[in-house]
Formats: C-alpha cells, structure tokens, sequence
C-alpha cells in the first residue's frame, strides 16, 4: 500500500494517504503504544506533505463532512419512526378489534347463506336449524361391467385389482363370468382410480355417476337421521320418513335439532352413563311452546356413515321407539288431572302412612314418611301412596280420558319411522289396581317422548302440541290442543319448582335458570312379566325456566348402578338428576338465555308454594272424601286408626330439609314375583307397585 | 470488567481495551431483546402452525448464542483479516445467491432460500455485509493507486447482485444493497451532480417498478389509496394502540394469535402491545445509537477502506432497522423484513452479526504498527 509515486519514502514513514494512524494531531507528539511519556518522540520529521496525500486529506474531509450529512439523514428517518410510535401508542392509538357485542348477535349477523351444494338430481342435503349440514350427498363414480363384452375374465379381474387392490379377485372374476348384462363391480371410485382403469382401455368395463351420502358429525344425532341404502333411498330416521321430499326437492332439509344443544346433551348424558355404568340413556330438549326437537340423544350411539353394519341395539331410538314405564314422572300427570277437575286441591292430604293392599299387591312409598302427606308433598317426596291414593279419587274412567287427551294412548306423531305406540291396558282389563298404579306411572308403558310432551302441556300453560323434528319459520304457532286450565298449569308450575327447591330433585337445580322437574325411577318390566330387582330406569323431567317455562329437558339413564358417591342409590334424583341440571346450565346461553340472577328473590316468591299449604275456611279438613280411600283401599295395618290420624303438626322450613333421598330407609324393600299370593293384611312382605299390567306388559 | 487488566496483553485483553465496547453492549442488549421478545410471540406462532410451543425458542436461542459468538470472534479479526474474509465470503454468497435459482426453495412465490439439513439459509442476507466491505475495498483502493479500476469493479459487482436479486425477486433487499452502495459512493466523494443523477435512477427505477411488477403496484397501492389488503398494518396499528405507553404486560398481547409473522416481520408490535412504547423507543434508541454513533465515529478516522466499509456496514444495518419499524407502523408501505436481532430467522441474526462483528473489528483502536 506504499504510494508507488514516492519510491524514496524510509521504511518507517507512515504512509503518506493516511496520516498519523494514532489519532494524534499534527504538530503534537504521538505516543508508541506502551512507550513512556518521556520517550515520546514526535512524528513531524516524518511528515513529507505530497500531492497524493493532500488529495487524500481533501477526500477525508470531504468524507467527514457527508458522513455528518449521513448522519442527519438517519436521525431524521430514526426521528420520523419516534414521532409515529408516539401518534400509533399515546396520541391516537387504533381502537383495539374487539368483541363488543354478544356472540348470539355476531353469529346472527354473519351471513348465513346455507351451502349451495346440492346439485339437480342430488338428494337434498340435511341441516340442523342454525343450517349446519348433518347429511350431505357427494358425488361418487360407480365401477360396472357387461360380461357379455368381457374376453379374458380371469386376466380383467387381475388387472382391475392392480388399481384397486380392496377388489376379490376370485369373485370379481366369478361375477365377470356371469351372463348378466350390468354388474356391479365396485362403487365410491375415486377420480384417481376411475382414470387408471380408463388407461387399462378394457371394453364391458364402465363407470357410471352415483352419490354417496356423508354424515360429517358421525354419531351426532346418528338415530334421528337414521340412513339410506346402497340405492340412495332412505331406510331409518328422517332419511326415510322425508325420502320423497329428498329425493324431488333439492333444498336443504332444515331439522329442529340444534347441534350445540345437542352435543352438550350427548356429552353430559355419556358421562353420566359411564359414571353410573347404565346400558343406555336418553336425552330430548324440547321447545315447550312449539314442540320443537331441539335435541335427541340416544346412547349407545353409533357414526352414521356406518348405519348399514351398525349394531341394532345401538341404532334403536331409545327416544322415541322404545318404550318404558314413565314412573314418577307421571305423577304431574296425576296431579294435574286431580287439580284440574276438581277432584283434588293443593291444601289436601293422603293416606301415606300404610301400604295399600290390594289383591295380591302391595303399593309402598320409597323414602316413606309414614304420615299423610300434603298434595304438593306428594310431588316432592315423589309419594306413591299418595298418587294412588289421588288417582283412586279421579277413578279410571276420567283417568283414561286424561290420559288420552294427553296422547299416551298414540304415538306421538313426531316425523320419525321408529316412533312407537304406548303399551296401555285395553279398557276392559283397566282395574282399579291399573287405576293405582298408572296414578304414580306403572303399569303403562310410553315413549320418553310422550312423557316430554305431556309435560310440555302441563308446563306451557295447558297446551298440548305435536312434537316436530322440523324447524318451524320464525314466529310460526303450530296449532294445539287444550288439555287443562291455564290455573291448573300455573299451579304445576309451583309444584314442579318445589320438587326441585325442597325435593327429591334437588340435584337439578341451577341457579338463575329456575328449573322445575319430576324425578322417575322405575323397575324394569322382566322379559316373561313381573319386575326385575335392582334393575330401573332412572328419568328426570324438567322443565326451565319455571317463571315463564321455554323448554323441556328429559335425561334417563337405563339400568343405572349406584356408586359410591350416590351412596349405594341408582334412584333418578342421584344419577340423572344432576346431569339434567348441567344440560341446562350448558344449553341456557347457547339458546339466548341468560340466567337472571338479579331478580332471584322476585321470581322464587312469585313460584313459591308451601310443602303444606294452609287449608281455606270452609274445606273439608282431610283429602277428597279421604274416608272413602281409606275404606277401599286394604289398609296393610287395620288397627290404625283412619278418624283421627296424627295429624303433622311440625312445618319444616324448607331450608333445613334433607337432601333428597339422605337417608337410607331400612324398611323399604322390593320382593317381586311372589309365589304365594300375599293375603290381605299381612303386613310383613311390601310389593313396591306391581301391577296386574306388567305381566300382560312383557315385551 | 475488572478481571482484564489493562496491562493485560492476552488476545483477550487487547481486544477487550481495543474495542468499542459502547456499540458492543448495545448489540448485547439488542440480542437480550430478541430473546424476551422471542419467548414472547413465537409461541402463539407455533402453536398456529401446529408446531411445538418451544420450537422457535429453541431455535432462536440457538442462533442468538450463535450470533454473540460470531460478533465476538469476529470482532477479534484485523482489518486486514475482515477485508479477506469479506471478499470470500462476497463470492461464496454471490455463488450461492446465484444457486438459488437453480436448487433454490420457493417460498411465497420468491426462490431465496436453499435448503441445507435442519435449516434453510438465505444466502443474500450474507451477501449484504460481504458486498459492503468489498465494495468498500474497491472504492478505496480505486482512490488510492488511480490504475486500478475499483469503482467499475465496484459497479460491476454491484449490478450483478442486483440483477441476481432481482431474478429472485427480493426488491426489499435490492433496495438496501443499492442504497448501501450509494451512500458508501457518496462518502467516497461522488461529484454532487452524479449524486443527483444516481437519486434520479432510483426514483426511475422506482417508477419502473410500480408500472411492470404488479405485486410492488399492488402493495404501493394499497398503502397510498389505503385500499387493497392492509389487514396485517391495522393489526399491528391496533396493537400497539393496545399497548400504549406501558404496554399490557407480558403475555398479554394477541396480536401474535392474529398475524401469521409475529415472530418475524411483525414483532415490533408484539413489543408494542406487550410492553408498551417504552420498550419501542428502547429498541429505537439501541439501533439508532449503534448507527449515529458508528458514522459519528468515522470522522476521526484516517483510512478510507475503514470510513467506506463502516459506512456501509452500519448504513445497511440502520436501513433494515428503519424500514421493518416503519412498515410495522404503517410510514411506509409492507416490505417484508427483518428487525436485526430481534425478529426471529436464522440466517438473518447470523448475517447481521457477521456484520456487527467486522465493525467492531474495524472501529477497534490501533497501534500505529497494525495497519488497515
């Protein structure tokens, strides 16, 4: 780097473009690195000023003066970064994207356009109410052949497995060897495959467009949409019962299933049927004011797309096409036909203190209380002896013309193949006992379904209606029938909110939701008649909210065992109560409600009623002609005395009642298919509601 | 430090005493920046796209020790032994760079990248220090023995690069190696006339590239008329509206649930949102002091080699700095790059710390015998 212009330069000299390198000044004595100050030895004699070296020293400055330039430069972009970092944070910061509304009004607002993918000729597509697809057709591509055109059976065979290899060559060769003109070879071809066998070029080989139905939710509401064939016709569940309208219409099919709430239906009603270990439940939500299906859940479950190898037991409709004895849960039905006509008021009182006799039978109360009982304690207490006891006052003939009324007597007419037809006495075999035992829901059997519904009438206001699977418009009445006074529901109402509040459905309750219900366990019916030990179908009804009722949630557990937790007890209001009260809380935000916390001491005075109401002056001090039960019916202990039975004298708040069913009761057991009829009076073996129907109930 | 004495005379100590320990603690902090903010947005990042939560962090951790070490080691280097470096690693970028339009990965339309096992490296990110050096060398050299044609040299270079860049396309990165080229011709004393008349080309090119490059038209559109797709600017605008002045706290961001590269490009706002305009001006004022200080500094030097290599090495630095902060702000329009140590890329953080290390190797104090 020496400067070749300057060849006399001594080897020590700096070079002349650079200058002193140290940083010294010129004129200044430079230091040698690690010298002594005193060996300081100026540079100057060195210094030859040359022509190079002033053009050095001038691009230098020059250089100094742009980088001072650069410089500025950089300050004013760094500058200019400061001063928008301030607007965007402190001055004027961006509103944050939020979500400052409901979630309800975002989905609402959201185009909702459902999926235009159904083609002309296509079957209609399946949507949920919201318009989520649940059934969607795709267009496949079918393999078949005309043997007649086939040269080399055996070698066609091995050339069509090369491409798809699920094919059996032996039998494929087999049908190619027919003298069919048209056989099926394989269906659901991919594009992929459907052009690798082109390329084979074999004539008689052809492809011919079909579809293939999808259910992309798999088990969601599997039983309802039930499924089609191999010739796209549907054989189950909405497939079938609209097949026609599938087939010619190609807009979708829009349910009154909600998938949300179904799902959280499916979820809650699967752990508790895991917890429990039952063989199989139910779920319905229905809209009590139009009948809507908003869910169905039937478990076992199976994916739809595998309906046609699906096991039967898993693809029965435990909703609507099996049917059981309703149990307790009929006893809103009971009470509601006594209040409605007359026959009974809120402030009467029945016989719970002794078994009934009759014939053969034996009706106790599980749980007892060994005293009489208020109407409304008959509810929440779930008192069979006091249902008996009502319905005996109502008497089968209005009885059977309630009940009609209420469509026990027929299906249901939901839009389903597998509805069933309740299991029911004919009139003439319709005795008293039936009479007693249908009071508190034995001795008949109905779908889970009937009993939503009726219940649905007796919380609405007193409107019976049809359930439907299909959504209705918005703002749309469906037509119903008058069953009851409106008074006789508001009453109900009260009555079913107790159960929950100070009853044995005390499991169920969700604060700010205010559900109302109807506990139901009840012993199965064996295969050859009589009922089976320890075996019993575990049912709530509720309905929420009481104050002004918008839907009915209907939870059952099939063949429930207790666990620990229940302390020994697979009764409804250990095991599926619960689990009705978590379906609310699930389902209430996502159909627009939110709990009302606020006025919750309003709304619980307005649904208040006491456990034993005060009797109005001038009525008569015992229940509806309660001496005449008393005489009918066998009373198990004669000694007692019917004139003046201890009458209740202590209230118990409601506060400090005992949780439902605490306490174990040593004296109620169940012994079924007595071999020796039990002689009228003998007190020592109780019969829990057998009635003359279940034998002649086996199914 | 006071366990390196100053009459230490271990490579460790001259280096320590020699140094601009000033700048070197600002590219410490900056990287102790990078990995707060990497442990900040990469994990929404990760988790978005299926990877593991960690998998940037390890990553990332990885290359910033491996970018303290390289700023070090290099730092250590004479001027000389930088200048050799430089124009090696000049061609093995500028071979590779041209590689990539043959075996190159084509990412988002753009043929930058080469695959390598475990990692892809972006070898044009290498080439900007190297070149800048380099060009620094021919510049300087041309001024010194007036035979050697060093500024053609330095143009022919230069242009290559650029019509290698261009082919891939990475206009981003062609814009800061001709601006960095510039800036180091005006330093060297380039008449005013030719300043002008370079200022001219720019603005020409610009123009040509808005009417024949329909992706530039389209995002310089967008930004002007304020149409077009500026999701990703409201995103970040909104974040740091979010943050504020001190931030919502660690953790608590979300823009990094919303823009796919905010561990990258857009991480400037996570720091926004986050950690509020403090920790913004913080890392503004780190970068900015790195720059000013860097071209302050040159004033007192004598060597034009050194003068037009740090210039350009800081000036680069500075640019990428300048146009990811303002991009992520909305002043200029979105062109995709890095924040030097703090966005999250592997071969960026090594490329810009080979960068910082050979100005510190340069800007070291010397003795009168170790020559540049």
């Amino acid at each position: 780097m020496s400067n070749p212009n300057d060849p006399g330069l001594p080897p020590n000299d700096p070079p002349p473009n650079g200058g002193p390198r140290n940083g010294g000044r010129y004129g200044k004595p430079a230091y040698r690195t690690g010298a002594a100050r005193s060996d300081a030895v100026p540079m100057m004699e060195y210094s030859r000023v040359t022509e190079a070296d002033l053009k050095g020293r001038a691009v230098m400055e020059k250089a100094g003066l742009r980088l001072v330039v650069a410089a500025g430069g950089f300050s004013a972009l760094f500058g200019a970064v400061l001063i928008r970092l301030a607007m965007v944070t402190i001055v004027s910061p961006a509103t944050p994207h939020r979500i400052d509304r409901p979630v309800a009004e975002i989905v609402a607002a959201a185009p909702h356009t459902p999926v235009d993918s159904t083609l002309p000729g296509q079957r209609a597509m399946i949507t949920d109410r919201n318009g989520q697809p649940m059934a969607i057709s795709l267009n496949t591509v079918s393999l078949f052949a005309d043997p007649a055109m086939i040269g080399d059976a055996d070698d066609t065979a091995r050339q069509l497995k090369q491409i798809l290899p699920r094919l059996d060559l032996e039998d494929t060769a087999d049908r190619l060897k027919r003298t069919k003109r048209f056989i099926y070879l394989a269906r659901e071809i991919t594009p992929r495959e459907e052009l690798a066998i082109n390329n084979l070029g074999i004539p008689g080989i052809d492809f011919r467009p079909t579809q293939h139905r999808q259910y992309p939710l798999g088990r969601t509401a599997a039983q309802v949409l039930g499924g089609v064939n191999v010739e796209e016709t549907g054989f189950a569940g909405v497939e079938k019962s609209f097949d026609e309208r599938l087939r010619t219409n190609t807009d979708p099919l829009r349910l009154s299933i909600d998938l949300q709430v179904q799902a959280a239906v499916r979820e809650e009603l699967v752990t508790a049927m895991t917890t429990f270990e039952a063989i199989g439940g139910c779920g319905i939500v229905m809209d009590v004011h139009t009948g809507e299906v908003l869910a169905m859940v039937s478990l076992p479950d199976y994916d739809a797309n595998t309906v046609r190898s699906s096991p039967g037991d898993d693809r029965l409709n435990r909703a609507v096409g099996a049917t059981y004895e309703p149990g307790s849960t009929f006893k809103l039905q009971t009470a509601s036909m006594a209040l409605d006509s007359g026959v009974a008021h809120i402030w009467d009182q029945f016989d719970a203190s002794h078994n009934i006799s009759i014939g053969r039978f034996t009706i106790s109360d599980f749980e007892g209380k060994h005293r009489w009982l208020y109407l409304p304690e008959v509810l929440a207490y779930s008192s069979n002896l006091g249902a008996a006891h009502i319905a005996q006052a109502m008497g089968s003939e209005r009885q059977r013309a309630w009940l009609k009324g209420m469509g026990m007597f027929e299906r249901t007419g939901i839009e389903l193949p597998e509805s069933a037809r309740p299991q029911v006495q004919p009139a003439a075999n319709w005795k008293e006992i039936v009479t007693l035992t249908v009071g508190f829901g034995h001795g008949i059997s109905v779908t889970p379904l009937h009993v939503v519904r009726g219940t649905a009438a007796v919380a609405n206001g007193g409107i019976l209606l049809r359930p439907t699977i299909l959504a209705l418009e918005p703002g749309e009445q469906p037509e119903g029938v008058r069953v009851m006074q409106p008074s006789t529901s508001d009453i109900m109402r009260r009555l079913m909110r107790l159960v929950v509040t100070d009853g044995f459905g005390k499991t169920a309750e969700v604060a700010g939701y205010y559900p109302g219900g109807k506990t139901g366990t009840a012993e199965k019916v064996a295969a050859h008649g009589g009922y089976k030990k320890h075996t019993n179908v575990a049912a709530f009804m509720s309905v929420f909210p009481m104050n002004a009722p918008r839907y009915a949630v209907y939870m059952m557990l099939d063949e429930p065992h207790a666990t620990k937790a229940t302390f020994g007890y697979a009764t409804a209001g250990w095991v599926i109560a619960p689990a009705a009260g978590k379906v609310i809380a699930r389902i209430g935000p996502m159909l627009g409600m939110l709990p009302d916390i606020k006025d919750v001491v309003a709304i619980n005075q307005s649904l208040a009623i006491p456990l034993q109401p005060g009797r109005p002056p001038g009525a008569p001090a015992r229940g509806p002609g309660g001496a005449t039960i008393e005489a009918a019916a066998k009373v198990a202990t004669a000694p007692a005395t019917p004139a003046s039975p201890p009458r209740p004298n202590l209230t118990v708040p409601a506060i400090m009642l005992p949780p439902a069913m605490s306490r174990p009761s040593p004296n109620i057991r169940r012994e079924t298919n007595q071999q020796t009829p039990m002689p009228p009076g003998s007190g020592t073996v109780r019969v829990l509601a057998v009635s003359a129907a279940s034998s002649n109930a086996a199914r | 430090m006071a366990v390196l004495s100053r009459t230490d005379d271990s490579l460790l100590g001259r280096w320590f005493y020699s140094v601009d320990r000033w700048t070197l603690g600002a590219i410490g902090t900056l990287i102790g920046c990078g990995y707060v903010l990497m442990l900040a947005a990469s994990p929404a990042v990760a988790e978005r796209i299926g990877a593991t939560r960690e998998m940037f962090i390890l990553k990332q951790v990885v290359f910033l020790a491996l970018a303290a070490v390289i700023v070090v080691s290099v730092s250590m280097l004479s001027p000389r032994d930088i200048k050799r470096l430089a124009i090696a690693g000049c061609l093995i970028a500028l071979a590779m760079t041209a590689a990539t339009m043959v075996i190159g990965m084509e990412i988002k339309g753009a043929r930058r990248w080469i695959s390598l096992p475990g990692m892809s490296v972006q070898p044009s990110e290498f080439l900007k220090p190297c070149f800048a050096v380099t060009a620094a060398w021919l510049l300087s050299e041309g001024k010194k023995s007036p035979r050697f044609p060093g500024m053609i040299l330095a143009c022919c270079v230069c242009a290559l690069i650029l019509g290698l860049l261009k082919a891939q396309p990475d206009i981003g990165m062609l814009a800061v190696v001709t601006v960095v080229f510039l800036a180091q011709l005006y330093i060297a004393g380039l008449p005013l006339t030719l300043v002008a008349i370079g200022m001219g080309l720019i603005a020409g090119a610009a123009v040509l590239a808005y009417t024949f490059m329909p992706h530039v038209h389209k995002r310089f559109d967008g930004y002007w008329k304020g149409e077009g797709d500026h999701y990703q600017i409201d995103r970040a605008l909104e974040a740091f509206g979010n943050g504020g002045f001190m931030g919502r706290g660690a953790g608590e961001g979300h823009v990094k649930d919303i823009l796919p590269d905010a561990h990258a490009d857009f991480v400037f706002a996570v720091a926004g949102e986050e950690f509020g305009m403090v920790i913004c001006v913080f890392i503004l004022f780190l970068f900015a002091f790195i720059v000013l200080r860097g071209l302050l500094k040159l004033l007192k030097e004598q060597d034009l080699f050194i003068v037009l290599s740090c210039t350009g090495l800081v000036t680069g630095f500075g640019l990428q700095a300048f146009v990811n902060m303002a991009s992520t702000l909305g002043l200029i329009p979105t062109k995709g790059m890095t924040l030097p140590f703090i966005s999250y890329g592997g071969s960026s953080v090594v490329a810009v710390a080979l960068g910082m290390g050979m100005l510190l190797a340069l800007t070291r104090r010397r003795g009168r015998e170790e020559p540049a």
